[in-house]
């Protein structure tokens, strides 16, 4: 392919080169040779990847070329305005008692962290201060088993990524309270924010994570986080990721899971807020008899780009993976799911199931769904479903039987619909609230 | 396990039509460049508009080709050298004068050919009453029943034939369904189509009998790149049938045939296809690369077309037979079987455009994958803004009859319409242990009882073909799972 480069024309891509090249010093890597040949070889990764174009088939039904192009503001390490206690109350989930950390603008704020009465080993921090502080963890889990090889969004986020949190969970340890993690974003600048977090749950130990994004400004800002899950053997986590960012705050979350043998991994991708969002969330088995739990909601409303992007590895025998994924379209709003099942040679006695089930409310809304399985073993049970439709009119009738006026009925069948996914949240308190977060924006 | 070495035996099993006829054989010379259109032009006494059609094809077609790295069609699940399209020679014809009033001017050997596949053409005009235009090659070498379909006002012929007498009918309908800006292999096909099928059936009429042709791609080194073109007129009714065995080579044949179906108000076409060509020996060598773009319009309102698909041959199959449904109440159906062993590569599907209100369509697809072949199901369901109270419906089945082959589903749903219901459910398993026991604890063998599970699940299929074809459909089906002459 011959293409006519004009001095005029710069890719996107370039000006993530020059940026790195302008922070590659001390500002990204300290004194860490590890890190600034880890950083060196992503980056270099990330330069002949380049961003998905318009033929990419896993980016088909959303043109990420197109946002990336606008000039957002570069910067690792982004002005961390001040908070008080009384503004982040706003972004409590109301009775969960848990461990409180605090990202702004993707950089951990210790001030604001509730980290104390940790168990004995746990680790709770910042990423930046797990590098200094626990180096031989951070050298051993991070950007271990990230695959930025093929992805360039994973490998530009290894480039630049400075901070985020780092928890780690030691053998045999139960984190009983859960964790949550507030990720906001408070500037007045376009930013691109890049934060980083790494999860890692020892053999036998068991943890419940609840990351929720939030967006405290109307300048258009872009955010390309990376999370890496390590499970052990035997390892419990369970993963709740909310969206509620503004109308301005597009990004892509990548969640890369690995787990162990006899590994238990849950996830939960929440998407209510945000302008153009993509959710990546890829699943490894790396041990027989792991399992893995894939949920999903999603709410689009106004403009708003939801985008659900699976993997599901399977790579050895015996494991057991099962998906569901739900999502509502209103107003002009476009919703994608791209779940992919992988059941790789010898991979036998695979247990997979996959499912998607969408309802679009208007006219201008849209929904595009794509269910694969790409299966090269026999002995295996495989099954997925995708379904697009609208609500029930015999419910609906039922119920204004009742006595409900439609308004009402038509909440009720939608909140119905969004709970075989809300229901299956772990964490009590974080159910309640996004059943009534739910039940609020249908008016139930 | 028991059955292993049955299902290894299956996946090995040698193509069971493997002969040449010997029957000279008028060939242009490899290559492709404006003269060779000409020459194919030339040769089958076309008139200019034809020929400029061709050229218009012919150019688009190279600047694909200039552009190579970025044209051709990549995003299937298929893994094949890539082919060189200058290496191929686009015409061949048999030698002998090719019209024929009756069988006993047929050169022999073909019919010899025939029989040998078990296409007994003389039987099947007498007790079938089905009208055979059976294709050699690329010109048309024997025409039957056209009294009878001629009695009520259908016209069914090769498209030689058709450029020449309706030429007011091809011009308009001719490329309307797959243009030849469509893709890469449309493109092709539309610069340097040989033959085909025509057909047209008029206002009100019903079809008496199944049209069949059965296609034979029988010259060293010649592609084969057929043309088809199904006119269904207002309330109108048609079957379909076609049908394909070749012989056994070292060489990679390119087959890239294009068809197209117009259904107008009230009318239904039924296309049903059994496709077994080379599929390779059982190292992978050699084998037909079937590139098909297959595709039907549903005009006008009420009106319907249903694909039905038997596929067990072709080294690669690259075929999305699909259906329009633009007229209101319009009804698009896709049933397919495809069989894939020894080292074939099948990536097959359909695409449903919904744009008119109330239509309906329904998919049903099952895979079977043996030895070391892939097996992909890959489909759209688009529901246009336009098309209110659209419903679709999607089951694929995949079978793994082995470990070293992969059986994959890849289909898209894009729906922008609210009032849209569209179901899609896949399923992979393998013939189950206990399934195979039990028929055996009935004192069934552990070949028979596969034959009959495989036979179970595709059953839903193959009830959808004509009698005729059903019948050689589950013969074939056996055949090629049973590995040996039968």
């Amino acid at each position: 392919m011959t293409t006519t480069l004009t001095a005029t024309t710069t890719r996107p891509e370039d000006r993530f080169l020059h940026a790195f090249e302008a922070y590659a010093g001390e500002v990204l890597n300290g004194t860490s040779e590890h890190l600034a040949t880890l950083r060196r070889k992503a980056i270099e990764r990330f330069g002949v990847l380049g961003f998905p174009g318009r033929k990419s088939e896993a980016w088909k039904y959303t043109p990420i070329a197109k946002v990336l192009q606008h000039p957002y503001r570069i910067d690792p390490m982004p002005t961390v305005p001040a908070l008080t206690e009384q503004t982040l109350a706003g972004y409590a989930i109301p009775e969960l008692d848990a461990y409180r950390v605090v990202l702004v603008n993707g950089r951990f704020v210790p001030e604001l962290s509730t980290t104390s009465d940790l168990p004995e080993g746990v680790v709770l921090t910042g990423l930046e201060a797990a590098a200094r502080r626990h180096a031989d963890l951070f050298e051993k889990y991070f950007a271990h088993y990230l695959d930025f090889e093929n992805e360039p969004f994973l490998a530009l986020n290894t480039a630049f990524a400075r901070d985020g949190f780092f928890l780690y969970v030691p053998e045999g340890t139960v984190l009983e309270r859960p964790v949550h993690v507030l990720h906001l974003i408070d500037t007045d600048e376009e930013l691109f924010l890049q934060p980083r977090n790494v999860v890692v749950a020892a053999p036998g130990a068991s943890l419940k994570l609840v990351t929720s994004g939030h967006s405290r400004t109307a300048q258009r800002t872009f955010t390309n986080g990376v999370t890496e899950v390590f499970a052990g053997q035997g390892a419990e986590v369970h993963q709740y990721d909310l969206r509620l960012e503004g109308e301005a705050a597009s990004g892509i979350f990548s969640t890369q899971a690995y787990l162990e043998g006899g590994a238990c991994y849950t996830n939960g991708t929440l998407t209510l807020g945000g302008a153009l969002v993509r959710n990546n969330v890829s699943v490894r088995f790396d041990d027989q008899e792991g399992e893995a739990h894939l949920y999903g909601f999603f709410l689009g409303r106004g403009s708003m780009h939801i985008d659900n992007h699976t993997m599901i590895d399977h790579a050895v025998p015996n494991c057991v993976s099962n998906e569901l994924y739900k999502g509502i379209l209103d107003d002009e709003a476009t919703g994608v799911f791209n779940g992919k099942v992988l059941v790789r040679p010898h991979a036998q006695q695979t247990n997979a199931y996959q499912s998607n089930k969408s309802i679009v409310l208007t006219r201008e809304a849209r929904m595009y769904s794509k269910p694969e399985l790409e299966i090269y073993a026999d002995d295996v049970r495989c099954t997925h479903g995708a379904a697009i439709g609208q609500l029930d009119e015999d419910g609906i009738f039922y119920l204004r039987t009742r006595g409900l006026t439609l308004q009402k009925a038509r909440a009720m069948m939608l909140l119905a619909f969004a709970r075989d996914v809300l229901d299956q949240i772990t964490v009590e308190p974080l159910r309640a609230y996004l059943d009534e977060l739910v039940a609020g924006r249908f008016g139930a | 396990m028991s059955d292993t070495a049955y299902l290894q035996q299956i996946a090995q099993s040698d193509y069971k039509y493997g002969f040449e006829t010997d029957i000279e054989v008028e060939k242009a010379p490899p290559g492709l460049s404006e003269e060779v259109i000409h020459y194919i032009s030339d040769r089958r006494g076309e008139p200019d508009w034809m020929r400029e059609w061709r050229l218009r094809a012919f150019r688009y077609f190279m600047s694909l080709l200039e552009r190579y790295e970025e044209t051709y069609p990549r995003w299937a699940h298929l893994k094949y050298p890539d082919i060189d399209f200058q290496a191929i020679s686009y015409y061949a014809a048999p030698q002998r004068k090719p019209r024929y009033k009756s069988l006993d001017e047929v050169d022999p050997k073909i019919l010899e050919t025939f029989r040998k596949l078990g296409i007994p053409l003389d039987e099947q005009m007498r007790l079938a009453g089905v009208a055979v235009d059976a294709v050699m090659d690329s010109v048309s070498v024997a025409t039957t029943f056209k009294e009878e379909l001629a009695k009520h006002g259908i016209i069914f012929c090769s498209m030689g034939e058709a450029i020449e007498n309706y030429p007011e009918l091809v011009k308009k309908y001719l490329g309307s369904v797959v243009p030849y800006t469509d893709n890469f292999f449309a493109a092709l096909n539309s610069a340097v189509f040989s033959d085909g099928s025509f057909v047209y059936v008029p206002k009100g009429v019903r079809c008496p009998m199944e049209l069949s042709t059965y296609f034979r791609i029988n010259t060293a080194g010649t592609g084969q790149f057929e043309r088809t073109l199904i006119i269904a007129d207002e309330g109108s009714y048609v079957s379909y049938l076609e049908g394909c065995t070749a012989p056994m080579r070292d060489e990679h044949q390119l087959h890239a045939a294009v068809v197209e179906l117009i259904a107008l108000k009230d009318a239904e076409i039924k296309y049903s296809t059994v496709q077994n060509w080379y599929p390779g020996d059982a190292e992978g060598k050699g084998g037909v690369y079937n590139f098909v773009t297959k595709r039907g319009i549903c005009l006008g309102e009420n009106s319907k077309i249903s694909w039905t698909q038997l596929e067990t041959g072709s080294a690669i199959t690259w075929k999305y037979p699909s259906v329009i449904l633009k007229g209101d109440n319009s009804v698009g159906e896709f049933y397919s079987v495809a069989f894939t062993k020894g080292y074939q590569q099948a990536d097959t599907g359909t695409k449903m455009i919904h744009l008119g209100r109330n239509t309906r369509s329904t998919i049903i697809s099952k895979g079977i994958a043996a030895g070391y072949s892939n097996n992909s199901y890959r489909g759209l369901v688009k529901v246009a803004r336009t098309a209110d109270n659209a419903r679709n419906f999607s089951q694929c089945d995949s079978m793994l009859l082995g470990d070293k082959c992969g059986a994959h589903t890849f289909p898209y749903l894009e729906i922008e319409n609210p009032t849209a219901q569209v179901e899609h459910e896949a399923t992979t398993s393998k013939i189950g242990e206990d399934q195979i026991f039990y028929c055996q604890q009935r004192g069934l063998s552990e070949e028979t009882a596969i034959k009959l599970i495989v036979n179970g699940f595709c059953k839903e299929v193959l009830a959808q073909l004509p009698m005729e074809f059903a019948m050689e459909a589950q013969k074939l089906l056996a055949i090629e799972l049973e590995g040996s002459v039968g």
